[in-house]
């Protein structure tokens, strides 16, 4: 070590070396300081829903076999066939696939594909506005006259003899005959006898047609879905607002029904969502899917915006059910486990 | 008989009546006091230029804004833009997750103030309004309303309230960085659309 002159107290390593470790030490105190004004964390007021987005395994009495993504992004709907074929609604395409996810055929349309359903091998393919009739080769056979500038097509059930369209921004269910001659309006609100009218909040509002020969209608606003005859008298209905497992939640619950064999009703909701069967009556019966199993869907359908997100689903002859994941674009095959009772 | 001349007619002599004097001197003064109210209230919002605001669009909903403002009653207070509102029956910004049946009931709102007001429209709609005087600015309903709802639930900084400090307290420990000055002249940042869309 070379000897230093008079005048020097450190050598330049010393001096810089003394600097460095001042220096880390002063960064080390100032981000000790900034950690410690940080406020705390935890808030007080925090809206707490976790309890319900998670669900007991007990009430899961379904388990996912297998599971395809969708060839197309933004899928809407989907559609089960006579010939088993699930057909699915993905942007402005309609696709094709088997119920093991094979994708046989497709053709797309001018304008985005909202709803579709299936009888004596045409597709009935809603539209925003307007109806259109494909055969499933994707020729286009019939476009049906709009109805109004107001409508927003969001779900289809076809019958032998009539066609019934869910339009959600006029709030109605409208009846056709199959070449598209308007027949009748359901669910006008009116007072004797008693329709409450249908709420939708969100472009969310599915008819179907149940096994015992009546139609289904989801009124989300009201969260319940109601039972109509074919000349739109109100028979019943059923369904509990509230984010419990047994409740339809959120603004507008339940979005889509499917129906098992014995007319037990799988419901589809969004904002917690998750696909649970209630019986015929309504009361609950068992979970699907729960929250969990969408953490996609549920984030999307969250804090940003409630009318993203969403399920679709239909079960086919064995009883499987298909959900359709709006946000994730893929399709679950779910069985019911071998142990549920 | 009288000749008209071409001479002109003389003024009467000039001068006030007390009534006259005082007439205009308060109209004077009252003239003098608008525009000094009028110079203050520009100096106030040109002199400062910006006041302190929330965009909406970024605000996470920590619940700071109800602890860190300098006041005892913090400043930040949730507003209602009704054209946004649906509103529900079940509005996710004034009941709890569960609640034990839609209605009033203290156990099935959650406001820990009760600050929200539910009136009856028709069946089955309801009108849900601010008590500013009770809101604490916590935020626990817009979480609510953003996270089911259409989001017409969001908080703003009440310039009644307000006291414009030169560094605003819950600015410094807003998580997101949600406060920013705005200028005077257009001291809100409210929401038309829903989900910011």
């Amino acid at each position: 070590m070379s000897e230093l002159s008079r005048n020097r107290l450190f050598s330049r390593r010393g001096f810089m070396r003394r600097a460095a470790g001042t220096a880390a030490a002063g960064a080390t105190l100032v981000s000790l300081r900034a950690l410690a004004a940080r406020p705390e964390a935890t808030n007080p007021w925090a809206y707490d829903d976790t309890i319900y987005r998670r669900t007991d395994p007990k009430l899961v009495k379904y388990e996912e076999k297998a599971r395809f993504s969708v060839a197309h992004s933004s899928p809407r709907c989907i559609c089960l066939t006579k010939d088993e074929r699930l057909v699915v609604g993905a942007g402005r395409f309609v696709c094709d696939y088997t119920l093991d996810g094979k994708l046989l055929s497709e053709f797309s349309l001018a304008d985005e594909v909202r709803c579709i359903a299936e009888r004596d091998d045409l597709l009935y393919v809603g539209l925003r506005e307007h109806i259109e009739v494909y055969e499933r080769s994707g020729k286009r056979k019939e476009v049906w006259d709009t109805p109004g500038s107001k409508s927003y097509f969001t779900a289809l059930a076809v019958s032998e003899k009539d066609l019934f369209a869910a339009d959600a921004g006029n709030r109605v269910v409208l009846r056709y005959d199959r070449f598209g001659k308007l027949k009748g309006r359901i669910g006008d609100r009116r007072k004797e006898p008693p329709i409450p009218g249908f709420i939708v909040p969100s472009p969310f509002f599915d008819v179907a047609l149940a096994p015992d020969g009546l139609l289904r209608v989801t009124n989300a606003g009201w969260h319940s879905v109601e039972a109509y005859t074919f000349d739109g008298d109100l028979e019943f209905a059923w369904g509990k607002p509230g984010a419990a497992i047994e409740n339809f939640c959120g603004c507008c619950n339940p979005i889509k029904l499917a129906f098992l064999t014995d007319g037990r009703v799988v419901t589809f909701e969004k904002g917690i969502p998750r696909v649970k069967i209630h019986g015929p009556d309504g009361k609950f019966e068992s979970v699907v899917a729960g929250a969990e199993s969408f953490p996609e869907n549920a984030k999307v359908c969250g804090p940003n915006d409630c009318t993203l997100g969403g399920l679709s689903g239909v079960v086919d002859s064995k009883g499987q059910i298909y959900i359709l994941d709006l946000v994730a674009a893929n399709v679950r095959r779910m069985t019911r486990k071998p142990t549920a009772t | 008989m009288i000749q008209a001349t071409s001479m002109k007619p003389t003024p009467p002599p000039f001068h006030f009546s007390r009534r006259q004097f005082l007439r205009d001197g308060a109209r004077v003064a009252a003239m003098t006091g608008l525009g000094t109210l009028v110079g203050l209230t520009a100096a106030r919002t040109r002199g400062h230029g910006t006041v302190w605001q929330i965009d909406p669009q970024k605000c996470v909903r920590c619940g700071l804004c109800a602890t860190s403002c300098v006041l005892e009653q913090s400043a930040v207070k949730c507003v209602h833009a009704h054209a946004i509102c649906g509103y529900c029956q079940l509005c996710t910004g004034y009941f709890e997750p569960e609640p034990n049946d839609l209605n009033t009931g203290a156990e099935n709102q959650l406001c820990p103030t009760a600050a929200i007001r539910r009136s009856f429209v028709e069946d089955p709609y309801y009108e849900y309004t601010i008590d500013e005087g009770l809101c604490i600015g916590c935020a626990k309903c817009v979480e609510g309303c953003n996270r089911f709802g259409n989001g017409s639930l969001f908080l703003q900084i009440r310039h009644d309230r307000c006291v414009n400090c030169n560094q605003c307290a819950i600015s410094k420990v807003c998580p997101v960085d949600a406060f920013r000055r705005v200028p005077g002249s257009q001291p809100y940042l409210l929401k038309t659309t829903s989900h910011g869309s």
